[in-house]
């Protein structure tokens, strides 16, 4: 993480003493933040049988796959299991989607920070504006507009309601980057006989990556986590991605909490990984931006 | 669906603006208009693509959304593709007595500044904490938030259902056992009860983004400036509020506004908690309804003015911080583009 704060003046003796209590506070707080994220995981290893009992256990005593099978087969009384059509969807949405919001935020970002342009003032504003419209809100237009075009139940509508929607962030992020590197080194190449989308395309993008990388993240999880969207627009089990394919489990009564967390724990897994990959970049990346005034 | 909104403080780096608008060196003396208007169009092309974007899957559907709040909208005008304008019958609908609007917005209200209020003091706290306590514990005190950061809302959300579960859910059957009658509590009978569930899972998910960077900007907190309020005897009391909070204050309001806009727009937490029986239990923030009056009970134009109404009151309320980011100098970064 970041350096280390020591605040010297509240060194005091008083707080010296205070000590104990706050390490006991601080060991309280991450056990209630992870336990969680714990109990996903023990209760998608457990057996059935310890899971429906009255008194848990809190560690898993007798450990078994067996939820994640369930949970890959389950069909949600439909009669067909829909997991791997569903991952699929749910993977080619979303890394298509945060790849174009990447190659469209790129190129936005190096107009606005590269050019003096009329517009980009106003540019920017409207990103601001668009970034305080609630999506939420957005749903029913964007359902009605997507009908009209023939887009419901289909890939490229998903895809351009998720780009659209990470795409002032992945701007802005990638806008601050751009301004980080010297123009000097696209001039450079240029004057090699580079074109001008050359110069961006083979010097500026190579030299952004860690802000592609930390913005794409961004973009992925935000995508990957949507329910309301696919839910609204994908109309077809097996069109569905895995947010909705995780909330057909609680439709039926009875509800197998085993194969749930064995779900659960699928779909965290990938989020989880990346993140705690970048998460450095991440949270650095963001203070940077953000703080230093 | 919200995209994280960090805007961008840092003040306009003296990067060098390329004079005359066609960019890169001075070779345009030789161009002709010709060239001369083709790298002038350069710049804008590249944000063509951003622009269609936005203007098809943002502002249309921004504007679509205004229109269809004055239309009588239902399946019937979906499938035929009649447009029916009804004027403010909509807005009547839900402005009369029984039109639920009152008490839809008195709970998106209570909830939001319920969520942003133990968001930001529970997260300012652990980040205080974390600069008090030693390496090792905080390593693993900021793994442990970075878990629960990371968590999908969708998977987190389900864990909590599952925590809180009537009949085998851990929170019954430890609260039973300690001796609380709490065997087969049904947390999500009522509202208030089913609201704090959600509540709790929105802080839990929230605390670590905002105490991690509430502990980055207290780093930046000069030590000299501690040891100068020491010498002079300043309390903690008094060095918090003259030396800590003028530096750290820009990101706390910062964090405030994108915790509003975050929690004004909640929809999974409080779908997959109430398992969709959000109205059945009364728990209907106006991200919620409307959804629920468009596409469960297929009115599109009175759910679409339930969103206008959202809209309007986010706007209210982030533009009154935003004028203070403004005039507090933060937002100048843009203003300079």
């Amino acid at each position: 993480m970041t350096a280390p704060v020591t605040m010297a003046g509240t060194h005091t003796t008083h707080y010296r003493s205070m000590t104990w209590v706050w390490r006991a506070v601080a060991i309280v707080f991450a056990a209630v933040t992870v336990f969680p994220v714990y109990w996903m995981v023990q209760s998608a290893f457990e057996p059935n049988g310890d899971i429906t009992s009255l008194t848990p256990s809190f560690f898993p005593v007798h450990f078994t796959l067996h939820n994640f099978v369930d949970a890959v087969n389950h069909t949600a009384g439909t009669g067909q299991a829909y997991f791997w059509d569903n991952a699929r969807n749910s993977l080619v949405v979303v890394t298509t989607a945060t790849a174009a919001t990447l190659l469209i935020g790129f190129l936005a970002a190096a107009a606005v920070s590269r050019f003096r342009l009329v517009g980009a003032k106003a540019f920017l504003v409207l990103i601001l504006v668009v970034q305080m419209v609630p999506g939420t809100a957005l749903i029913i237009p964007l359902f009605l507009l997507l009908n009209n075009l023939h887009l419901t139940d289909n890939y490229l509508g998903l895809i351009l309601a998720y780009s659209a929607s990470t795409l002032p962030f992945t701007i802005w992020a990638l806008r601050g980057f751009v301004r980080g590197v010297p123009i000097e080194l696209e001039e450079a190449a240029m004057v090699d006989g580079a074109s001008r989308l050359g110069a961006f395309m083979r010097i500026l993008l190579p030299l952004v990556l860690p802000g592609l990388i930390s913005s794409g993240v961004f973009a992925f999880i935000t995508a990957w986590n949507d329910f309301l969207v696919a839910d609204v627009i994908m109309q077809q089990n097996y069109h569905q991605t895995l947010p909705v394919w995780l909330y057909s489990f609680t439709t039926n009564t009875g509800t197998d909490y085993g194969g749930l967390m064995a779900g659960c724990t699928i779909m965290a897994l990938p989020v989880v990984i990346f993140f705690l990959l970048v998460q450095r970049r991440i949270v650095s990346g963001l203070t940077a931006g953000a703080v230093k005034t | 669906m919200a995209a994280p909104t960090v805007p961008d403080l840092a003040p306009a780096r003296t990067e060098r603006p390329i004079p005359g608008a066609p960019s890169y060196g001075r070779r345009a003396t030789r161009s002709s208009w010709r060239r001369s208007l083709r790298r002038r169009l350069f710049p804008l092309l590249l944000l063509v693509p951003a622009l269609g974007l936005l203007g098809l899957m943002t502002l249309y559907p921004l504007g679509r959304l205004i229109a269809t709040s004055f239309q009588d909208l239902g399946l019937f005008q979906l499938v035929s593709h009649k447009v029916v304008w009804n004027g403010l019958a909509n807005y009547r609908t839900i402005f009369s007595s029984g039109g639920g609007l009152g008490t839809s917005v008195l709970q998106t209200v209570v909830f939001v500044v319920a969520c942003v209020g133990l968001t930001m003091a529970i997260g300012t706290g652990v980040a205080v904490l974390l600069g008090r306590i030693g390496n090792v514990l905080r390593t693993v005190v900021t793994v442990c938030m970075l878990f629960a950061w990371s968590m999908p809302t969708s998977a987190a959300a389900i864990v909590w259902t599952w925590l809180f579960e009537t009949e085998y859910g851990l929170v019954n059957s430890v609260l039973t056992s300690i001796g609380f009658s709490f065997t087969n509590h049904n947390w999500f009978g009522s509202e208030i009860s089913a609201y704090g569930v959600i509540v709790a899972n929105i802080v839990w998910g929230a605390v670590p983004f905002v105490a991690l960077m509430m502990y980055s900007a207290l780093t930046l907190v000069p030590r000299d400036l501690y040891e100068a309020a020491a010498v002079d005897g300043a309390s903690p009391a008094t060095t918090f509020r003259e030396v800590t909070l003028p530096i750290v204050r820009p990101i706390f309001v910062l964090l405030t506004v994108l915790s509003i806009i975050w929690d004004a727009n909640v929809f999974n937490q409080v779908w997959y908690l109430t398992q969709g029986n959000a109205q059945q239990v009364n728990v209907i923030p106006l991200g919620v309804w409307q959804y629920i009056e468009a596409f469960s009970s297929n009115q599109y134009g009175l759910g679409a003015a339930v969103a206008v109404v959202m809209i309007l009151l986010l706007v209210a309320v982030t533009g009154y911080y935003i004028r203070i980011m403004v005039r507090t100098g933060q937002i100048r970064a843009e203003a300079k583009a």
